[in-house]
């Protein structure tokens, strides 16, 4: 009984950690390169796979398809978490923990604390199931099978879904203080807020699509803000002469800890009148004319 | 007949008129200051020298006090000319108006540019225009003053904070004796902007009880030994507050973080 119900709630909590992870992959990519243990590219590979994993082990726990298996790879993956996660804490990182994605954010300690808790809720998985846990069953494994092929699918595609309305905290009438942005796109009529990856080996393309708006006296001012590095932006600044302002802002301040972030991947675009979102545009800026003809409008 | 004449009535209306003021502040640059990179001269850091930007694309004004000429970047043409002291004044609020009509064959350098740094010669001073964060850093102790004079970076900062004021009362006029530890770096962009706002703090609090001990804090410092070794530092700034010989509590930067609020609210908790 007690088996089971450790199974149940270590299913649960692998389940919503990778539900909650996979709207953002590349935010927890960009967490595990933090704990400095993986670079940025193996991250980008690795976060996916962890998403997939984390999902398919929270619903294999829960259709209980060849438990002693599954809650030994839960603890396993558990005990990697919490050492991971002490390793960083001890090198002086005091990011908060991503551990259900950006969503429900807590402190390193916190973090350890929890993941202690789930670790011993997997080892009692394991003791209470005994040995009756090693039963299979085909359609579950086959069920558990397509969850993990699916799972994987939805981590590489996230980024790319048209989701970041609801996942985001950029919408249409929100302020620039709602934002975040209080003070940093600087006039008060309608501006063009590029919000940029200035290490984006599209940047300098970009920019030339944004000069085209900047250069256009009846279209809206252009705005760039990036979380860049300032040596970044000094790079791009002498490479790519932008007609525009370019702000940079801190990464914690567009995405702060506990709140939806301002984006999932960059770049994204905006239109602000006054202090207001008007409109968003996700995949490209507008075109100059788009611009003035709605101004005119 | 009237729509032939509407076109170029219109054109006179619309386009002249906009065409104007542009033709009438041609030549004219007006550069402000850009305290986010150094001027690196022959491997030194002049006092006065600063980085102007202009308000046309592309343009950037060098001014070091010991150079014959201002120096004008123009990245557009790739070149950085050289603007006879003559045509550049003053504007008021620390900004330069530089006549940037150049006649022909006037002195040009070519420059190149590295990642975040431009450089280039100008005569026989090698030049470089870097990110004020990658100048080499200021390590072991230091003064508010020796910053001041050092990182106008530091300086401009601390000019344009406003603290406030009721929290500058508390701090003011606080009776213990206050040992302020400050473990900062010149190369940490969250040090850049909490910093300067700490040291105004401080520096106008006047507060003869409170002491600060300033270390600056190289890249490594987490093996390099130093002032800041065995203090326990996991990340810069860390702000060591003592009262009375104790150490109450540590500060640090985060976004939006208003020191002399944060600092008044533990001195008050330890009354």
């Amino acid at each position: 009984m007690i088996g089971h119900a450790a199974r149940l709630f270590l299913g649960c909590v692998f389940l919503l950690a990778g539900v909650l992870k996979v709207i953002n992959p590349d935010e927890l990519a960009r967490e595990m390169t933090g704990y400095g243990i993986i670079g940025a590219r193996v991250s980008a590979v690795a976060a996916p796979l962890l998403i997939a994993i984390e999902i398919t082990l929270g619903v294999a726990l829960l259709v209980a398809s060849r438990m002693r298996v599954t809650a030994a790879v839960a603890s396993i993956l558990l005990l990697v978490f919490l050492g991971a996660k002490i390793y960083s804490f001890a090198r002086g990182n005091t990011d908060p923990c991503g551990c259900f994605g950006t969503y429900l954010q807590t402190s390193p300690g916190w973090g350890i604390a929890i993941d202690t808790g789930f670790l011993a809720s997997g080892l009692l998985t394991l003791w209470g199931l005994g040995r009756r846990g090693d039963i299979g069953g085909r359609l579950r494994s086959m069920a558990v099978a397509t969850v993990a092929f699916l799972s994987l699918g939805l981590a590489v595609a996230s980024p790319h879904l048209p989701i970041d309305r609801f996942v985001t905290r950029l919408a249409v009438g929100r302020s620039l203080l709602d934002l975040g942005l209080q003070g940093k796109v600087p006039g008060e009529g309608r501006r063009l807020v590029a919000l940029l990856d200035l290490t984006d080996p599209g940047a300098a393309a970009i920019a030339a699509r944004l000069d085209a708006i900047a250069g256009e006296p009846r279209a809206a001012r252009v705005v760039a803000i990036t979380p860049s590095s300032e040596e970044d932006k000094a790079a791009f600044q002498w490479q790519a002469n932008p007609g525009f302002a370019v702000e940079h802002v801190d990464f914690a301040l567009l995405n702060p800890p506990g709140q939806r972030p301002l984006y999932r991947r960059l770049p994204r675009y905006f239109l602000v009148a006054g202090d207001r979102v008007v409109a968003i545009y996700d995949d490209a800026p507008p075109a100059a004319s788009d611009l003035i003809s709605s101004e005119a409008s | 007949m009237r729509v032939r004449l509407a076109a170029p009535l219109a054109f006179a209306l619309v386009v002249v008129p906009a065409a104007i003021p542009s033709q009438a502040r041609a030549g004219e640059l007006l550069c402000k200051a850009n305290y986010d990179y150094s001027i690196e001269v022959n491997g030194t850091y002049p006092q006065g020298a600063c980085f102007y930007q202009g308000d046309a694309r592309g343009k950037w004004f060098i001014d070091i006090p010991s150079n014959k000429d201002g120096l004008l970047m123009d990245l557009t043409e790739r070149k950085i000319f050289a603007v006879p002291r003559g045509r550049v004044a003053p504007a008021g609020d620390g900004e330069l108006k530089v006549q940037d009509d150049l006649p022909p064959g006037s002195t040009a350098y070519a420059f190149s540019v590295e990642g975040p740094i431009i450089q280039f010669q100008a005569d026989d001073s090698k030049i470089r225009i870097l990110p004020v964060l990658q100048r080499p850093p200021i390590t072991g102790s230091t003064t508010i003053a020796e910053i001041e004079a050092d990182r106008p970076e530091y300086r401009e900062g601390m000019k344009i904070y406003t603290p406030d004021p009721k929290s500058m009362a508390v701090i003011g006029k606080y009776p213990k004796q206050v040992e302020i530890e400050a473990y900062f770096a010149t190369w940490c962009p969250h040090c850049k902007i909490y910093m300067p706002k700490l040291l105004r703090v401080l520096k106008d609090a006047k507060n003869p009880r409170i002491k600060l001990d300033l270390v600056g804090v190289p890249r490594n410092f987490t093996q390099a030994s130093g002032p800041w070794s065995d203090k326990n530092l996991t990340s810069v700034p860390t702000i060591v507050v003592k009262v009375e010989g104790r150490e109450i509590t540590r500060m640090g930067a985060r976004e939006g973080a208003v020191p002399e609020e944060e600092l008044a609210g533990i001195l008050q908790a330890v009354k």
